[in-house]
């Protein structure tokens, strides 16, 4: 019988020993890539988001990067310039003399990677698609009649209400102009039936078929995406001949990274490690800021909270918080703040707004509206929020943050802190007094925010709003005179800093970290982080 | 022997539908709304949009129905679609099991090929220096959180060294080779890719390192103590009295009665590695089912939690079974009991 065990014991034992020796065996190499790595962008991104990379089918934050630089949509917008419509495939755009359609005239002699040239009937199959298809982007363009073809170079995109507006809308990638040809070969459909027929989700999801400055040649999910140019590129030639975005989810993995030299930009760094690469002679830090931000929303509901009922009340706390303190001490100082709904930057909302007409901190003006309101020793409320980080600023810290704001005018702060998903149900039931929550918006258009706010937030907030505000809403998304337009969008603010339920607190600066060997690179809020067609080795 | 065998596969499998239900009710009476979860401001709005994406995933039909059709699903290999990634959940599995089998299966030899005989010798030249410093590594190795331990191993060797590859499976610029099992160590061999295995081997070192960190500790501990005890007994005394030489009496008479515990311990620690990889997935950026779990979690994604949950409930079923089966071996009055 000893034997036997003796057996097994050795063959453990063996085992062991031969394992530990082939670990030994496997020593670190160093960087092995070194050539390759002039010739490829790389990228470190938290990509966990990503589902599909179906441009009718997006509703996530990381890929619409990715699109911009596969795809090209009728008209763009500029970094930094989120009022000013830019051409892309359309070279030039109005409405239509009956206003009820916009004409676009479509760029000549582009191709699509595949070879494929970009036809007037690629743009109206594009759109049609992504109505027809009936996912999410399809609530954006639900106003669309239908896209005529004009002439092989014109189409007219109609309108069932010309009040609403498109040409913002038809820049967000989403709206980018495919490959029919192609597309159908891969069992695509802009057919009515779409939502059923269409099958080239899956095949969109590794391969691309557009004309940008990139094509898409691999996705492997949590891992990495993988760009290859486009030699077809009716533009300046893309800088690199790949592109990885590789899946990076721990932002310290991507300091490291980046320091080291695997990767050439860093987008998901906090701003404590932001602060630790100035002065570093081989990187840079390009911002912008965001079109994002957090925001608190106070509830009516006097069955929650009758304090929070009176607007003087509402009032206060919006004059008892430390809004600079919070951007100073939370976020390194890299954020703004605009005056209500409308993130700095929007047609309407400037720094120089906030200024005018949104709160600031006062404490003696709001001791004297609780006493106003009948609360001379302050009242409680319960704040909910979740464990989450945004930007690096922890929901947790900023309640705290607030909780210490609005004490010192005797107003105190219950915590509530709970996950995201609930804190998402029980708000879209009213259910909450107050929240901590984040808004960024799927299309640069004002009225995407503004329209939220006076129909479905306010209901969360058991807010009425009176007939002129949405009458306003309604009139300055109707407006085409961007000037008219802006001086609209100002009262519009100023309605919403009076009704005083939503506190816009921070509205980050994108910060990302680019190594000195890459130039040429431009991050943008306008929903896709970064124009990565521009980027080029030094 | 039979008689233990299909008493064991009788009560793994009852353990399998038990672990059905239990699994169904967690996931099903969770609080928090997948719709809400899954689609952005305006389509959770629109009860439009919110009633088709319940339709969609079932969500709108009774809670016994939906276990009805979980667990006929399960019986014809159907785990469902996961509500996040919008494809069948075993696409999902099969896409990032064979990330964490590879680092889980590296980091179990790790912890194996170093902590037996560690523990070993500790337990032979007890209070000796060596014995001490299999302490105080176990310790470490037992206390230390593994975020943090990840943390560190990345900054020194990775940031500060310079020795070690940084996250993800392979450098960024490397071309993967054609995917045949998914695990890159043995895609590389079967490509012939030398330079890429020699690149995933290394980006697997510190993964595997930090994940193996606790498991090596508890082994180490579990050996020498049943070492230390097995070394007490009478037949060891009787081996040694027979004149045997050392070695042999400590690998052939006391090891194969010390290992029984450690046996029970590795397959559970196996068990652990696998499914319980999150935070070293997340500080290496490997693309793993931890990560996946975690994701899903978050997200409400009930078939993608269930199928999860059902496969973690399976491979601990079959490595207790496995266990068991290995006790027959190791001492033969297991199976007369």
């Amino acid at each position: 019988m000893s034997k036997q065990y003796r057996t097994i014991g050795r063959r453990d034992f063996l085992t062991g020993v031969g394992a530990l020796g082939l670990t030994g065996l496997v020593t670190f190499p160093g960087l092995a890539h070194a050539q390759g790595r002039r010739n490829a962008l790389l990228i470190g991104l938290d990509i966990g988001d990503s589902i599909t990379f179906d441009t009718a089918r997006l509703a996530q934050y990381s890929s619409p990067m990715t699109l911009k630089a596969v795809y090209d949509t009728l008209v763009t917008m500029a970094p930094g310039d989120y009022i000013n419509l830019k051409p892309n495939l359309a070279t030039a755009w109005e409405y239509r003399a009956d206003g009820k359609a916009v004409r676009f005239k479509l760029r000549q002699g582009v191709k699509f990677a595949s070879g494929n040239p970009v036809t007037a009937e690629d743009v109206k199959w594009s759109i049609e698609r992504v109505i027809n298809l009936k996912d999410q982007p399809s609530q954006y363009v639900a106003h669309v009649e239908r896209v005529d073809i004009v002439s092989p170079d014109t189409v007219d995109v109609v309108l069932k209400d010309p009040t609403q507006p498109i040409l913002t809308i038809l820049a967000a990638p989403s709206f980018s102009i495919l490959d029919s040809k192609l597309l159908t070969m891969h069992g695509a459909t802009a057919g009515a039936d779409a939502k059923d027929a269409d099958k080239a989700t899956v095949w969109l999801n590794g391969n691309s078929g557009g004309s940008g400055p990139y094509s898409l040649t691999a996705w492997e999910r949590n891992q990495q995406i993988q760009l290859a140019r486009n030699g077809n590129y009716w533009g300046d030639k893309a800088g690199y001949e790949r592109v990885v975005i590789r899946h990076m989810s721990e932002s310290a993995a991507q300091l490291l990274a980046l320091k080291r030299g695997d990767i050439d930009i860093a987008f998901n760094l906090i701003p404590e490690q932001i602060a630790t690469l100035k002065g570093d002679p081989q990187i840079e830090i390009v911002g912008t800021p965001s079109l994002d931000f957090i925001y608190m929303a106070v509830s009516e509901n006097a069955d929650a909270n009758p304090a929070l009922k009176k607007k003087q009340n509402r009032h206060a706390i919006g004059f008892a918080i430390d809004y600079d303190g919070i951007i100073n001490s939370l976020i390194g100082g890299s954020a703004v703040r605009p005056a209500s709904f409308l993130p700095v930057g929007v047609n309407g909302s400037t720094v120089e707004t906030t200024k005018q007409i949104g709160f600031k901190q006062d404490l003696d003006r709001a001791k004297k509206l609780l006493a106003e309101a009948g609360n001379p020793e302050g009242f409680a409320f319960e704040l909910t929020y979740s464990n989450n980080a945004i930007a690096g600023v922890s929901y947790q810290n900023l309640a705290q943050k607030l909780q210490a704001d609005l004490g010192r005018v005797g107003i105190k702060v219950n915590l509530n802190p709970i996950d995201q998903v609930n804190l998402r149900t029980l708000f879209n039931q009213g259910k909450l007094q107050s929240v901590l929550t984040f808004w960024n918006p799927p299309a640069v258009e004002n009225q995407l925010w503004a329209s939220a706010t006076v129909n479905r937030v306010a209901k969360r907030v058991h807010w009425t709003p009176p007939d002129d505000m949405r009458k306003l809403v309604d009139d300055a998304s109707a407006e085409r005179n961007l000037a008219k337009a802006a001086t609209m969008w100002r009262k519009y603010q100023e309605g919403m800093v009076d009704a005083a339920n939503l506190f816009v607190l921070i509205q980050p600066i994108f910060q990302v970290a680019v190594r000195k060997s890459v130039t040429g690179f431009k991050p943008t809020a306008a929903g896709w982080m970064a124009e990565l067609g521009g980027a080029k080795p030094v | 022997m039979l008689r233990y065998l299909i008493s064991r596969v009788v009560t793994a499998f009852v353990m399998v539908l038990l672990a059905t239900l239990v699994i169904f009710l967690i996931a099903n009476t969770a609080p928090g709304d997948p719709a809400l979860a899954q689609l952005g401001d305006l389509a959770a709005s629109n009860p439009e949009f919110v009633k088709a994406f319940r339709a969609k995933w079932g969500l709108d039909l009774p809670l016994w129905e939906r276990y009805f059709i979980f667990v006929k699903g399960l019986a014809h290999g159907d785990f469902g679609i996961s509500i996040v990634s919008q494809r069948p959940v075993l696409d999902d599995i099969r896409d990032f099991a064979p990330a964490t089998i590879e680092l889980a299966t590296i980091a179990f030899v790790l912890s194996i090929a170093i902590g037996i005989p560690l523990g070993i010798l500790a337990a032979v030249r007890r209070d000796s220096w060596i014995d001490h410093s299999a302490r105080f590594v176990s310790l470490i190795g037992v206390s230390a959180p593994t975020f943090w331990l990840a943390f560190i191993m990345l900054a020194v060797f990775y940031g500060m060294l310079e020795i070690a590859p940084g996250p993800g499976r392979v450098d960024p610029i490397a071309f993967l080779p054609p995917k045949v099992t998914g695990m890159l160590l043995i895609d590389c061999i079967l490509a012939g890719d030398w330079a890429t295995l020699h690149d995933a081997a290394a980006h697997l070192v510190l993964p595997a390192t930090v994940l193996a960190a606790a498991t090596l500790g508890l082994i180490t501990r579990t050996t020498r103590a049943a070492m230390l005890e097995s070394l007490s007994q009478d037949y060891v005394r009787v081996a040694r009295a027979k004149g045997l030489v050392e070695l042999r009496v400590v690998l052939g008479h006391a090891l194969p009665n010390a290992l029984i515990p450690v046996v029970t311990l590795g397959g559970l620690a196996y068990a652990n590695l696998l499914t319980g990889a999150v935070m070293t997935e997340t500080v290496f950026s490997w693309p793993g089912l931890g990560r996946y779990t975690f994701r899903s979690a978050v997200a409400v994604d009930f078939p993608a939690i269930m199928a999860i949950t059902f496969i973690v409930a399976v491979v601990y079923i079959a490595i207790n079974f496995l266990v068991d089966m290995s006790y027959a071996l190791l001492d033969p009055r297991a199976v007369k009991r």
